[in-house]
């Protein structure tokens, strides 16, 4: 096996536990992954409406090895199936994205949101419960006052941690077409949610009013011809966003320039090359996610081939692409029969924005250094993972003769797909989502 | 003729995945009914395409391959109003199209009746096409595709809004109206004509699932 610089890539030991329902089911697919401002936290979002949050272990001296692994902290149900009766439509329950809130006392707030609804979250911590009530007794029934003849003082006892969620504010009824992405924005105060064709502004306080911000429904939905495909806040200025579209490009708008930001700020579009132009070209250049760079400097974009990294003060073409998998560009027929050419999937920066992550299939995903300019396969599965061991680099054969270890494009399976993973804010830990498992894995390199 | 059927292929395959998304909890997805409908687009041009190198390379005579010079001017007249957002040009908009407030007909639908229309009154007034082969068919196709690359000419470079087939029919309607027939003929069977096509027999073109394809987009 080679031998990486420490900084690429990090040598990412297989967790001791995967986690994982026991039977899977179409309910049990993850569908978002994001960890929380400081790490400790990591939430799950599934197709059945649940949220799994994971809490990282605090490192004692006793058991080093299980040095900062996650355990599941709370789980409940996020969103529940609805039914739209005007338009006849079952509204899904899947959960889309997840959002944290910075913490700012002892409960933990998140977002999460399904196609047509926003719900802030609150996670708390009970471990004391009081006892001693003068009107009811310790199952709760109430005592007759007569016979009450002394009074007393109610204290708190410790009892087992209950983690106990509870939806907080309902951000309902704003969308028409299928939200996309949430964001929150560096105020604190405000988050955005996007849909196909437009994008609204909330305050957390308020949620019965949302402003519009952007609205690129045409007059005559004939004219169609893009959707909104993600969107994103600058993670320091909070007057400013982005949203990406479906024909590849990214828009950056400034708040203050006007109430609707119809007209971007800054347009980013990398002009077509003629030589990769086929049948599917259209399809494949549509842009999966969007994710501002920890710094702000960057936007990193996906779409079904490749990642790239924009400068934002460069609108005409990305500083860098990175070929995710372009071995399957001579596949795109078949991609589009079976569907997986519709696959959206996410990238991540690490903490440092040294180096980024996306998914592929076959539960490949791949890492790519921009400094050293090297760039890593990885696999997430049980089989190739003995605790303790080492991730080993794959690689996909595209033609001539492969070598052992290779795999052959051909026999990659592309119901094995990486969507969704995860950074730790400021460690080397990846959260990786495959289909109902969710891979936890660290960098033990010092 | 390896591209036709492959490209007709395609549209067949668009069609089940429009239909299915529609069927799919959640309903249709604007997003992916989009890339369905440029797909689709994509693949009628090449299907056209291919059919005009095919024809030309089964009738090479000059008259029959260059289309009719004096054809062309109305043609390329249609063309730019084609091109035009078709709101106020479409004489015979399907009534029922037109009670749903989202929906409107997809333009390259009523393009070929259109130009059924214009072609049956252009060619039996000059009466030169009568002695013409291939048969009128053929012939309806030819100057179809031709007008299709004409029209996409000027659209070489990503095509304007107003090209893109982004129109919402009813997808019920529509898939109602023409996909059982779809279904039940075979491949190279030549189908009838939707319901809504009925109207003009002597133009109904060969490809009629071309025309189907087109206008089964998406609902929303």
């Amino acid at each position: 096996m080679k031998c990486f610089s420490r900084y690429l890539p990090y040598i990412f030991r297989p967790p001791n536990t995967i986690l994982s329902s026991s039977c899977h089911t179409e309910a049990d697919i993850i569908s978002t992954v994001e960890f929380n401002h400081t790490g400790e936290l990591l939430a799950t979002g599934d197709k059945g409406g649940r949220v799994v949050i994971f809490q990282r272990e605090q490192e004692s001296k006793n058991q080093v090895h299980r040095r900062g692994e996650y355990n599941v902290y709370s789980t409940f149900q996020s969103h529940e199936p609805e039914f739209d009766y005007l338009k006849s439509l079952e509204i899904e329950e899947k959960i889309n994205k997840i959002r944290w809130l910075p913490q700012q006392n002892a409960a933990y707030f998140l977002l999460s949101t399904n196609d047509k609804t926003v719900k802030l979250w609150k996670v708390s911590e009970r471990d004391k419960r009081p006892e001693g009530y003068n009107l009811k007794d310790e199952e709760g029934r109430l005592r007759d006052p007569a016979t009450i003849t002394t009074l007393r003082v109610p204290v708190l006892r410790p009892m087992d941690l209950m983690v106990e969620a509870t939806p907080r504010r309902v951000f309902a009824n704003a969308h028409t077409y299928h939200i996309n992405s949430i964001s929150v924005n560096s105020d604190y105060e405000t988050y955005m949610s996007a849909d196909d064709l437009r994008i609204n502004l909330w305050n957390f306080e308020i949620t019965n009013q949302s402003f519009n911000i952007v609205d690129i429904k045409p007059a005559n939905m004939e004219e169609l011809t893009e959707v909104i495909t993600a969107a994103e806040f600058h993670p320091h200025h909070c007057n400013t966003f982005v949203y990406s579209s479906s024909k590849g490009t990214i828009r950056l708008c400034d708040m203050r320039a006007s109430a609707l930001c119809d007209r971007h700020t800054k347009f980013f579009e990398e002009p077509e090359d003629p030589s990769n132009r086929s049948f599917f070209s259209e399809i494949i250049s549509s842009i999966s996610d969007v994710k501002f760079s920890h710094s702000g400097r960057y936007i990193m974009t996906r779409d079904y081939l490749t990642v790239k990294v924009w400068d934002l003060n460069m609108e005409n073409r990305p500083i860098e692409t990175y070929q995710v998998h372009d071995y399957l560009r001579s596949k795109l027929c078949s991609l589009y029969e079976n569907d997986c050419i519709f696959d959206k999937f996410e990238c991540v920066w690490n903490g440092s924005d040294s180096v980024i992550m996306t998914g592929s299939y076959n539960n490949f995903f791949r890492m790519f250094d921009r400094n050293t300019k090297r760039d890593v396969t990885l696999e997430a599965s049980r089989e190739n993972s003995k605790p303790r061991a080492i991730l080993k680099p794959r690689k996909v054969c595209v033609g001539g003769k492969r070598r052992k270890d290779e795999i052959s494009v051909d026999s990659l399976d592309f119901s094995k797909k990486i969507l969704h993973t995860a950074w730790h804010p400021s460690e080397n830990i990846i959260a990786v989502a495959a289909t109902n498992n969710l891979y936890i894995f660290q960098d033990k390199v010092n | 003729m390896e591209v036709q059927k492959e490209a007709q292929r395609i549209m067949t395959l668009s069609v089940w995945k429009m239909y299915h998304s529609r069927m799919q909890r959640g309903g249709l997805r604007l997003h992916r009914s989009l890339q369905l409908s440029l797909i689709m687009r994509s693949a009628r041009e090449l299907y056209l395409s291919a059919k005009v190198e095919a024809l030309d390379l089964e009738a090479p005579s000059p008259p029959a391959r260059c289309p009719d010079p004096r054809l062309h001017p109305p043609r390329e007249v249609e063309v730019p109003a084609a091109c035009v957002p078709p709101d106020g040009e479409q004489p015979l908009p399907e009534p029922m199209d037109t009670q749903e407030e989202e929906e409107t007909l997809v333009r390259c639908s009523p393009r070929p009746a259109r130009v059924c229309r214009k072609r049956r009154s252009s060619s039996l007034s000059d009466g030169v096409d009568a002695g013409l082969v291939p048969s009128k068919k053929a012939r309806l196709e030819e100057q179809e595709e031709a007008k299709d690359s004409s029209s996409e000419v000027p659209d070489c470079l990503p095509p304007p809004p107003a090209q893109a087939e982004g129109a919402f029919p009813n997808l019920a309607r529509v898939l109602q109206r023409s996909f059982s027939g779809l279904l039940s003929r075979g491949p190279a069977a030549s189908p009838t004509a939707p319901p809504a096509r009925d109207a003009k027999p002597a133009c109904r073109p060969a490809d009629p699932m071309l025309s189907v394809l087109v206008r089964a987009v998406v609902a929303f």
